[in-house]
């Protein structure tokens, strides 16, 4: 025998439990697609990736960890203004930014160097560091 | 293995900075003593050089690649110099190549400086006895030193938004990749001082 309370109770269940359909919304948004690498060329694998909203720089807000290729994805937060992005690995890391406009978004890509720009600069430092020692001891001598 | 800018808390680049500060203070003032202090400043704008363009050189061990750190060699060559020949390499490369951060020059000041002075300090008291067994130590044992102060400082620094044990492990993935730098640096100074002892001993701090 089905008491009055039980029955109640049946009644109550929430409608979404006792539905059959179901509802899909695809909307394209805009994403942004990182890929972390060190400067020898190889992955940041496992890296954690987060972010600095640009009103709160000092709390850094966790989004990932890249896959084994250094790449993540994301859908920026639509909060105008300059976002910071770092990705972070056993201490290594590098931050990138974007500036959310009001219906753009912009990325600041950092410029990487070649090895020819490296070796001239090894070239220049040798040159000044030795350089600067001998004319100093030269006036010295002198 | 250098410590880039944005990883630690500003307090912690900063008492880095004091504490690197105070190192160098107390390098300067020993260099001061030197009958002829600039004596070594020749030596030390060659190591500042080498040490400079080590960075650069990547040793593949896979699957990860790994640079010299040679500040065992600084250590043991250049003595009460090596500290701020260090700061002077660590801040061109942060500045040319992005190798370490602005912020934290204070921090790899310490973690390369520190065991630069260790090893000179084995050197010197070791060195003349045991040279090859010093030079070996100070070699192999300036990285493993490098390392676990690296290590310790991105630990202590971990802010609470990054996954400690992601961290754990991307560190403890990085210590396993420079072991054979261990071995490899102790050879290395190892060889290098050898020929230096025979063909150019003034070279050395104390030989």
């Amino acid at each position: 025998m089905i008491r009055p309370c039980s029955l109640l109770l049946a009644l109550a269940l929430p409608a979404s439990a006792l539905a059959h359909g179901a509802e899909l919304t695809a909307t394209p948004v805009q994403a942004i697609s990182l890929e972390a690498r060190y400067d020898t060329g190889e992955p940041m694998a496992g890296a954690q990736v987060q972010a600095f909203a640009p009103d709160d720089p000092q709390t850094p807000i966790a989004l990932g960890q890249t896959d084994a290729q250094g790449q993540f994805l994301f859908v920026p937060d639509p909060a105008p203004g300059r976002w910071t992005v770092q990705v972070r690995a056993a201490g290594h890391g590098a931050i990138t930014y974007f500036e959310q406009g009001a219906n753009a978004l912009r990325v600041t890509v950092e410029r990487t160097q070649n090895w020819g720009q490296r070796a001239l600069m090894v070239a220049l430092v040798a040159w000044g560091a030795l350089g600067t020692v001998l004319f100093l001891r030269r006036n010295k001598r002198g | 293995m250098h410590l880039a800018d944005g990883i630690v808390p500003v307090g912690m680049a900063l008492a880095g900075y004091g504490a690197s500060a105070g190192l160098t203070a107390l390098s300067l003032s020993r260099i001061n003593r030197l009958p002829d202090p600039g004596a070594g400043l020749p030596r030390a704008a060659m190591l500042v050089t080498v040490f400079f363009a080590a960075s650069l050189i990547a040793i593949p061990v896979p699957p990860a690649s790994v640079h010299l750190v040679l500040a065992g060699l600084m250590g043991v060559c250049l003595g009460w110099y090596a500290m701020p020949a260090i700061l002077v390499g660590l801040f061109l490369q942060a500045v040319m190549f992005g190798h370490g951060g602005l912020t934290t020059l204070g921090l790899n000041g310490l973690i390369f400086g520190l065991p630069a002075l260790a090893a000179f300090a084995l050197w010197a008291r070791i060195g003349g006895r045991w040279p090859d067994l010093a030079a070996a130590f100070a070699g192999g044992g300036t990285v493993l030193l490098a390392l676990a102060l690296f290590a310790g400082t991105v630990l202590l620094g971990l802010p609470a938004s990054v996954d400690p044990a992601a961290e754990r492990l991307a560190l403890m993935a990085l210590v396993t990749a420079h072991l054979p730098l261990v071995l490899a640096e102790g050879v290395i100074v190892l060889v290098l001082l050898r020929v230096l002892r025979r063909v150019e001993p003034r070279l050395l701090a104390h030989a």
